[in-house]
């Protein structure tokens, strides 16, 4: 960045529009990795164990919202089903820890792939519906998968395909394993936080090429896309399974950070939880994805613990978010909070301005 | 336990599964009943109400309530039940039905999902469930019993039953042969012409909201009373099988719609007493859902211009 030479009245032009971007990106980076050194480094030193195991919470359901964000917000297509593929996430990792000792790194890779699998092959009747049937049909997956689980029961070290046993004792079975070195409550969070950080990074990548571009086309206008030479069934079908890995792997850390997993931690209501605080969120926004990871886990948490608030209080507000979302707010906090701040800081600094000598 | 004319269907015996006939058939006429609501409103205003279940779960609770804290008669209690629903589903109506007007159905549906998660916090809430704490509603008609074809039926069992056929034959009738129900037709065929040719809109469309309510208030009663216990969160679930309904009625035939809840509540009930598939009875709304929409979807039309929905 030579911006120091003098340029000449006519270089100066073109110049600014680059200079602009590139402040831009770099302010951007700078929040991300200042957001990202508070969130590692502040939090565990001030906060306490409940507080850190939340906290891993919402960086794993962030990923989710992710997942949910990349799907609706940038290809237009819905699912409701994403706490059902959560659950076969976590599942799957949950087999897989009791039947193999893999190293945690392949074992989360060896879940997301799984899920991809499950999530696509969930995803298929996204090539012919959409809108409100594609809705319907997710979460009649999502239900029809959480009373498969419930009948197959989360894997608790036996044998067979489930790998469920009802033995009564079960005192010595070691809870799933988390990787070396991250044992404890504070080193793990810090390894999901990193993890979670590279599924966003992945995102971004994804945004900012080819795919990012097709998604955007066939968001605004299938025909169009179509008819512009977009491969629609590849790049729908890479959305599903680009948000199934994700949510794969955060299934991934939630079977570790959980330890017994079971299926009473992913009920229905979850589902529909999620796409309103998505949407509450902002589902066009990566920021938006940190915000509804914190309402879906932080928040509960502050009311119930911390301030001892019915936490079906919070229903009630995502409730009225998602109305106040649907009709006035599109974009969601992560448009609207920035947007609210900057009309703020020009009624405070308006009339200072004016004050001001010319 | 094998009777002299008995018959084994897949190793069960014909007369064990006469109970379950009858509670599946009772149970796919409360399905059936919301289905035909959800299918006329669906029509109508464009909205797939997916709080209805909700709201029928908050209308039971109110009723159960009166009934344990008031003395008030039990009837009352009832017939506030309905009234809620009506009365819920009108003001949502009326207050977000015409902002929502112009919007995607798929928008319109999760605006009935901010409804449901109000209603569950509510009545989460006001009245939290879990523990060994569990409500029953039973309704008197339930200890009326009789002898059918050497089953025994409930006469709640039966109510549901007729009153799914009656809502049918008269909703059919209804749109047919009423001036409001050719302007329901003429609504939901296109609202906008409507309007110009002096339909008016929003009072049909509020008259929609308000009878499906009442119809959603009549379910949530009923099933209260069939299933098993008063779980509001079970309740606003089951909302799922008067969608499987709704959806091998496409959304569209109220006939078929009643076939389909009663196909649901049968399978449903039928599958109880095999063993090896009992766990997985309640997955048979979400499997028919699931086949209902790839059968509609068998055929694909990009779609340009607005839809006609």
């Amino acid at each position: 960045m030579s911006t120091t030479s003098a340029p000449t009245q006519n270089q100066i032009e073109p110049a600014r529009p680059s200079l602009r971007v590139d402040r831009e990106i770099t302010f951007r980076a700078v929040v991300i990795l200042a957001f990202l050194a508070i969130v590692m480094f502040l939090l565990p030193s001030v906060l306490g164990s409940d507080w850190i195991k939340t906290f891993t919470s919402v960086a794993i359901y962030s990923v989710v919202a992710l997942g949910l964000g990349i799907l609706y917000g940038r290809v237009g297509m819905i699912s409701l089903g994403q706490i059902g593929l959560l659950a076969i996430g976590t599942w799957t990792a949950t087999r897989l820890n009791y039947a193999f000792h893999l190293p945690f790194p392949v074992l989360l890779l060896l879940t997301g792939a799984i899920t991809c699998v499950i999530g696509t092959l969930i995803g298929l009747p996204a090539l012919r519906l959409s809108g409100l049937y594609l809705a319907l049909i997710t979460l009649m997956a999502a239900g029809a998968v959480n009373i498969i689980l419930s009948a197959i029961n989360f894997p608790n070290g036996g044998g067979g395909f489930t790998g469920h046993t009802t033995a009564v004792d079960l005192s010595g079975l070691a809870p799933v394993r988390r990787p070396a070195g991250a044992a404890g409550d504070t080193a793990y969070y810090r390894y999901v936080v990193v993890v979670c950080a590279l599924m966003f990074l992945l995102a971004l990548v994804h945004l900012a090429t080819k795919a990012g571009r097709a998604w955007a086309s066939i968001r605004e206008s299938e025909p169009s896309a179509l008819a512009s030479g977009v491969n629609i069934t590849l790049y729908k079908m890479w959305a599903f399974a680009l948000a199934s890995f994700m949510t794969g792997i955060a299934g991934g850390l939630l079977a570790s950070q959980l330890g017994q997993p079971t299926i009473y931690g992913f009920p229905i209501q979850d589902s529909l939880t999620l796409l309103a605080v998505v949407l509450i969120g902002g589902i066009y926004s990566l920021w938006g994805a940190v915000i509804a990871g914190s309402f879906m886990q932080l928040v509960p948490f502050i009311f119930q613990a911390e301030w001892n608030v019915n936490a079906n209080f919070l229903l009630i507000i995502f409730g009225a978010g998602l109305l106040q979302v649907l009709l006035t707010a599109p974009g969601g906090l992560a448009d609207q909070v920035p947007k609210d701040l900057a009309k703020l800081w020009r009624f405070i600094s308006g009339p200072l301005r004016r004050g001001a000598p010319a | 336990m094998h009777s002299l004319v008995g018959f084994a269907i897949l190793g069960v015996d014909w007369q064990e599964l006469k109970p379950f006939i009858v509670l599946g058939l009772a149970l796919g006429g409360a399905y059936a009943l919301s289905g035909v609501g959800i299918v006329v409103l669906y029509q109508t205003t464009g909205v797939l109400n997916v709080a209805f279940g909700a709201v029928g779960a908050a209308g039971a609770l109110i009723a159960y309530w009166m009934i344990h804290h008031t003395s008030l008669s039990q009837w009352i209690a009832y017939l506030v039940c309905i009234l809620f629903g009506g009365v819920v589903n009108l003001v949502y109506g009326v207050i977000f039905g015409p902002a929502f007007a112009k919007r995607d159905p798929l928008v319109k549906m999760m605006g009935t999902l901010a409804l449901a998660l109000i209603l569950l916090g509510t009545m989460g809430w006001r009245a939290p469930a879990g523990g060994a704490f569990v409500r029953f509603l039973t309704l008197p008609t339930t200890n009326h019993r009789y002898e059918i074809f050497g089953a025994s039926v409930s006469l709640t069992q039966i109510i549901a039953l007729v009153f799914a056929l009656v809502l049918t034959a008269a909703t059919t009738a209804f749109l047919r042969y009423t001036s409001l129900g050719t302007a329901y037709r003429a609504v939901a065929n296109d609202r906008e012409i409507s309007a110009t040719l002096g339909v008016p809109v929003r009072r049909v469309e509020a008259s929609a909201w308000f009878g499906s309510g009442l119809v959603c208030g009549c379910a949530g009663l009923l099933l209260a009373d069939l299933y098993t216990s008063l779980d509001y969160s079970a309740l606003t679930f089951l909302v799922i099988s008067s969608l499987a309904a709704a959806l091998i009625g496409r959304l569209r035939s109220l006939w078929a719609t009643l076939a389909g809840g009663l196909t649901v509540g049968l399978v449903q009930g039928l599958l109880t007493p095999y063993g090896r598939v009992t766990e997985y009875r309640a997955a048979t709304p979400f499997v028919l859902s699931i086949i209902a929409l790839l059968w509609l979807s068998r055929t694909r039309v990009v779609t340009i211009s607005r839809t006609a929905q």
